[in-house]
Formats: structure tokens, sequence, C-alpha cells
């Protein structure tokens, strides 16, 4: 008995269609987000999952999808998508599946594989014009295996990997580089931002092709603060404007939420246990002013 | 030798306690094994660490089966079965346990328990110390081996990515447990390594051939997580108070565990046999209509940690 038919749910009409009782780390921003993305896709989904934190949703012989969920190596979720894609393909050709049976190859990733290890798999699979949704939760680091730095940690953030003066490179521009390979849909989200994030989500279900759902996922574990703040901190990331809240379709870039006075970015780092040795023992006024100088050279050109 | 097995909940610095107690046993010249049981399980799930030392070369290998020092750092998992906690306590093995309630009250509560030691919350520090380093601390003082010195020592070697600040106050705070414990120095006793003869081999079961289709961990079923009661991770609780809240249901969006469901009469009922207890909702509602108590004091109800305890 699956616990949607036991009688207890029944009671509660609204239960959210990816079910409870996953191991992410109580107030993970990535699960957050999930569900609602979750509740736009739908079950005629196959998830093809690299290795991360959200390869331990499914864990034998329990799992939160009502839909088909696969697991990948860290480099290879989008050919494995193509896969899934081609035999559901050979499916419809044959007959054996109609057209109201096809599903939805849909990738989820963290960022170690997005930014990095799967970015090769995923440029190949973006240029053969494969129908599929990627979904990148971006918690900043190799979160699975104890938060080491990937290309996608901020300057100066701390990581098993970098423990002493935080992270030496920049975040790699994920959205640019998808971008410049013309797919069908990009769009940055977080799930703070609810509205926006299910309007893309439909734009994005709307479309055919290569699309991409970059979600910021506050990472109580990785990032160092509590798991109660996580809301609090979404929005910080974005009403400070290191997070910007853009799409991509039809060649043209824009920006779906110009925040109209910008938290001073400060007010984002100061809450995380990762940006703490910018502040004690002393603070740390030239990284900081040159982090904000950032923040500000990129919405200097945005209208 | 000695064998120490940490309980904690994810985020309480239980593998630093391990990592402590062992670097501090290496200081003073032991052979030393420490290790996290690493698990599918994060921050507010039942983990343990465990600690090995010996004055000879250590053969054995794996889970502590056999404890002679069981530190449990978190109460609460005392009434959760599938925790362990207790597992393999003899009466020559030691329980500390960390908590405010005194050690009668525990006698009462765990009467076959011979060697209970209560480690009680220290009022005096200021910063916010996380509770597996206390209890390494203690632990160190139990065993008898261990001098301040190297304790120190070993707190300074395994924070060393910290701040002086931070490495100073948990310092300050392991040497005041290993202090608080000072009547119990020594009480730990030492064990025989465990020989083959002793070790009973393990339970074989023998799964016959399957087919593919059968024989793969092929879930067939949807949803079937539900089953996973992570309302036992939960030290916290948080509840709905019904004078306040005015039904907007944004709880129901910002919980991270689809935790919160909107009831048919619009109110949002908390399905406690799933809250983690990571209180967003009680940070986020607009109006203050959540509260929050500590799980021990929870009423109960039809949830999991309650039904556990039963
Ligand atoms: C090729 C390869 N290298 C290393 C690993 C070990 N590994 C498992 S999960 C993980 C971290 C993945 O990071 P990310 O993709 O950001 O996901 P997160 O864990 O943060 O959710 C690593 C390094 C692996 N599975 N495969
Ligand atoms: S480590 Fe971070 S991303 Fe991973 S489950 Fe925990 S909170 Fe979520
Ligand atoms: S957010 Fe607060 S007021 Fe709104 S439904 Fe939840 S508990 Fe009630
Ligand atoms: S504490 Fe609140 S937000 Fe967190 S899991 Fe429980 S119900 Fe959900
Ligand atoms: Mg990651």
């Amino acid at each position: 008995m699956t616990p949607e038919h036991s009688g207890k749910a029944e009671e509660s009409p609204r239960q959210r269609l990816l079910s409870a009782g996953t191991p992410m780390c109580a107030g993970c921003g990535g699960l957050q987000a999930l569900h609602q993305i979750y509740d736009q896709v739908g079950e005629k989904t196959v998830f093809v999952n690299a290795a991360g934190c959200m390869t331990l949703l499914s864990i034998y012989p329990y799992t939160p999808f009502r839909g088909s969920w696969l697991y990948t190596a860290m480099a290879c979720a989008p050919a494995g998508a193509q896969g899934v894609r081609d035999a559901l393909d050979v499916l419809l050709s044959k007959g054996h599946i109609d057209a109201g049976q096809d599903q939805l190859p849909v990738v989820l990733t963290g960022d170690g594989s997005a930014y990095g290890m799967g970015l090769s798999a995923t440029s190949a699979a973006i240029d053969r014009g494969l129908d599929f949704l990627y979904i990148c939760y971006d918690n900043e680091g190799y979160g699975n295996t104890g938060h080491q730095y990937s290309a996608a940690t901020p300057a100066g953030a701390r990581t098993a990997t970098s423990r002493v003066d935080g992270y030496t490179g920049v975040k790699k521009d994920l959205f640019a580089i998808w971008s410049a390979h013309r797919p069908a849909y990009v769009a940055t989200v977080i799930g703070t931002e609810p509205a926006d994030l299910a309007r893309k989500v439909k734009k994005a279900l709307s479309l055919r092709g290569p699309r991409l759902l970059l979600v910021l996922a506050p990472c109580p574990t990785g990032w160092g603060f509590e798991p109660s703040r996580m809301v609090e901190i979404g929005k910080l990331a974005v009403e400070s404007g290191i997070w910007p809240l853009k799409e991509y379709s039809d060649g043209q870039v824009r920006h779906t939420r110009v925040p109209a006075k910008r938290a001073p970015l400060e007010a984002y780092l100061g809450l995380q246990g990762r940006f703490r040795h910018m502040f004690v023992p002393r603070r740390n006024e030239e990284q900081l002013a040159a982090l904000q100088r950032q923040v500000d050279d990129y919405w200097e050109h945005i209208d | 030798m000695y064998r120490i097995r940490f309980h904690g909940r994810g985020g309480q610095g239980i593998k630093t306690a391990s990592r402590i107690l062992g670097t501090a046993l290496f200081i003073e010249g032991f052979e030393v094994q420490d290790a996290p049981r690493y698990g599918a399980e994060r921050r507010g799930a039942p983990i343990f660490a465990y600690v090995r030392a010996d004055t000879h070369p250590i053969h054995e290998r794996g889970v502590i089966h056999r404890p002679d020092l069981v530190v449990v750092a978190d109460e609460t998992l005392l009434a959760i079965s599938p925790a362990q906690v207790l597992e393999g306590v003899t009466d020559s093995c030691v329980v500390l346990i960390y908590s405010a309630k005194p050690e009668a009250w525990w006698r009462q509560q765990l009467p076959d328990i011979a060697q209970i030691v209560v480690l009680v919350p220290l009022e005096s520090l200021s910063v916010a110390i996380p509770v597996g380093a206390l209890c390494a601390g203690a632990a160190a003082a139990l065993l008898g081996k261990v001098s301040a010195e190297a304790l120190a020592h070993a707190v300074e070697e395994e924070l060393s990515a910290h701040d002086a600040a931070m490495v100073e106050s948990n310092r300050k705070a392991i040497l005041a447990a290993y202090m608080e414990v000072t009547p119990w120095r020594g009480l730990v006793c030492s064990s025989l390594p465990l020989g083959v003869a002793q070790t009973p081999p393990p339970v074989w079961v023998n799964v016959p051939h399957d087919a593919v289709d059968i024989g793969a961990p092929v879930i067939h079923a949807g949803a079937t997580s539900g089953l996973v009661k992570t309302g036992l991770w939960r030290t916290r609780r948080p509840v709905i108070d019904r004078e306040r809240c005015r039904r907007c249901l944004q709880c129901c969006a910002w919980c991270p565990e689809g935790g919160i469901l909107a009831g048919a009469d619009g109110w949002p009922v908390i399905d406690y046999e799933h809250c983690k207890g990571c209180l967003v909702c009680a940070a986020q509602c607009p109006f203050q209509a959540i509260g929050v108590i500590p799980e021990t004091q929870a009423e109960g109800g039809a949830d999991a940690q309650t039904a556990d305890r039963k």
C-alpha cells in the first residue's frame, strides 16, 4: 500500500506529489524547490539523477517519486536522458506505447555535475537538441561528500577543501554557458520565490528541446546556518542581487526580478558560517568591498 | 582495549567528538581507530561514531558491538529503538548521558543499565558549543587515561581550521566538561580484545539466485518513502496555535519536507510522522502562529516519535 492510499492521507486532500520521508537534511533548500517543481512536472517523467545528495532520495525500497527514476554516474546524466528518450521513441514508433503514455526525461543533478563533471555530456546533449529538462540544484559545493568546493562555489566561501581563507576561484557562469548553446530555455530560480519559479517551470514545460532550471539551493549543512533560516537566506540571495533571477529564450536574456533597492551583500554573507572568516576575528573590508563591487558591476549593465 | 561509541544527531558534532577523543588518546601513546558511521541520513538524523584505543595494535574492525563506554549526546535517542543506542551494553559498560535530568531519574528509566553517569548541561558557557564536543571532554575523563593537556592539544589540532576565538571557547568548554565528571575519573575499564573465537560469525542469509528483473534493486511502487518516519529526527516540535493562525497556508509552501498539509477545512496540519523539525515554518509564519517546544515535552499524539516510545 502506498501512502496516498492509506486511510490517513485521504483526510488531507492537498498532499504534495513528491512524498515525504526522504533522507535530505532538515531545512534543505534544494528539496524545498524540488517539491514545487515536481508538483508541476508530475509523474509522467523519468528522472535521471547523477550522484549527489539527491541520489539518496531513492534508496531501495523507498522512493518519494511517483514516476520513474534512474541513477547514473556524475558525468553522464544527460547521456542517460538521451538513452531514455531513444528508448521511449522506439516504444512509440513500434506502437508499444501511445503518445499519451510518453514521458519527459528530467535530469536532476547537483552543481558538481552540472558545472563540472557533467558539462561535456550536457553540451553534447544540447548540440543534439535532446528534448529534456535539466534541473540543477546548486548548493555551491560537493554536498554529499562533505562540501568540498566545486566550480559553482562563490569566491571566498569556506569549504572542506578551502578551509582557511575560502575559495580562491570564482563561481562559473553556467547560465551563460547554457545560453551560448542557444537551447530552448534557461532560467535561474530559487525555491524561496515560488511565484517566479512556478511561472518558469510552466514556461519550460511549454517548450521542447534542451531546457535548464538552475536552482540556487540554500544548504544549512554546507553553508553553515541554522536550518530554520533557510528561507530568510534564500530571499536575501535574491534581494542582495547575488542570485539574479533571469531567463533565456529565443536568443534573449530577461531579468524577471530586478530588486529596486538591493540589500547589502553583507546581510547575506553574515548569516552563513562559510563566510564567517570575513567578519571575525576582524572584518576583511577589502574582500567584502570586492565582493559587493562584483554584484554592483553585474547590475550596472542591467536595465 | 577501550571501545567507545558516541550517539547523537547529525549536526551535533558527533564525528568531531570521536576525532577529538581519538586524537587525545593518540597523543597519550595509544593505538587508535576513530570513525563515524556514514549512512544516508543527514542533519537531525540519529548517527554514531566510534573510537577504539589500545596499547597494542588493534585488529578489530568495523562497528563496535561490545562497548566499554556509550556516550549519549542526545537523550531523545534513548527512546528510539532503531538508533540502537544501548546495543551490546553489559554491566561493565558505562553509559554517559548528556541531560538536565538527574541521575536518579535515569536509573529509574533504565533499570537494566548498571553504570550511568549524567553530564549536566554547563550553565557557565557563554557561547553555544556543540554537544558532541562536551561529551568528548567528559568521555576523556571517564577513561582516566587522558590528561587535560593532551585533551587541550587534541582540541586545537582538530579545530585548527577555525578562528582562534572559536578554538578557545571550545577548549574551555571541553575542559570544563572534563572537570565536571572528575568524581568518576577512570570509571571505564578496558576489556580484552576479542579473538576470532569470541567473535560471533556473521549471520548469512542465503538468497537464491533470482532473474535480474526481480533480483535487481528496482522499486515498482511509487512514493514509498512515506513509510520512512523522518519525524524521529526531530528534537524540537513546531506547534500551530489556532488562535493566531489565519490559514494563509504560507507554511505549506515553505516546508522543505512537504510536511504541512492543507486540511479540507483550510487549516494547516503538520505531519509529525515526517516533520524533521527544521523550524522553517515557525521562522516564516507571518503571524507568529507556530510555536516551538522541545520534543521531550510533546504530548503523546499519533506520530512516529511517541509511537516508538510506547
Ligand atoms: C566520478 C565521480 N567522482 C566522485 C564521486 C563521489 N561523489 C559522489 S556525490 C559527490 C558530490 C556531488 O556534488 P554535487 O553534484 O554538487 O551534488 P551535491 O552532493 O552537492 O548534492 C561526489 C564527489 C562520484 N560519485 N563519481
Ligand atoms: S547537504 Fe545541503 S543540499 Fe545536501 S541534503 Fe543537506 S541541506 Fe540538502
Ligand atoms: S503560515 Fe502561520 S498563519 Fe499561515 S497557515 Fe501557516 S501557521 Fe497559519
Ligand atoms: S519544522 Fe515546519 S517546516 Fe520544518 S519539517 Fe517540520 S513542519 Fe516542515
Ligand atoms: Mg552541490
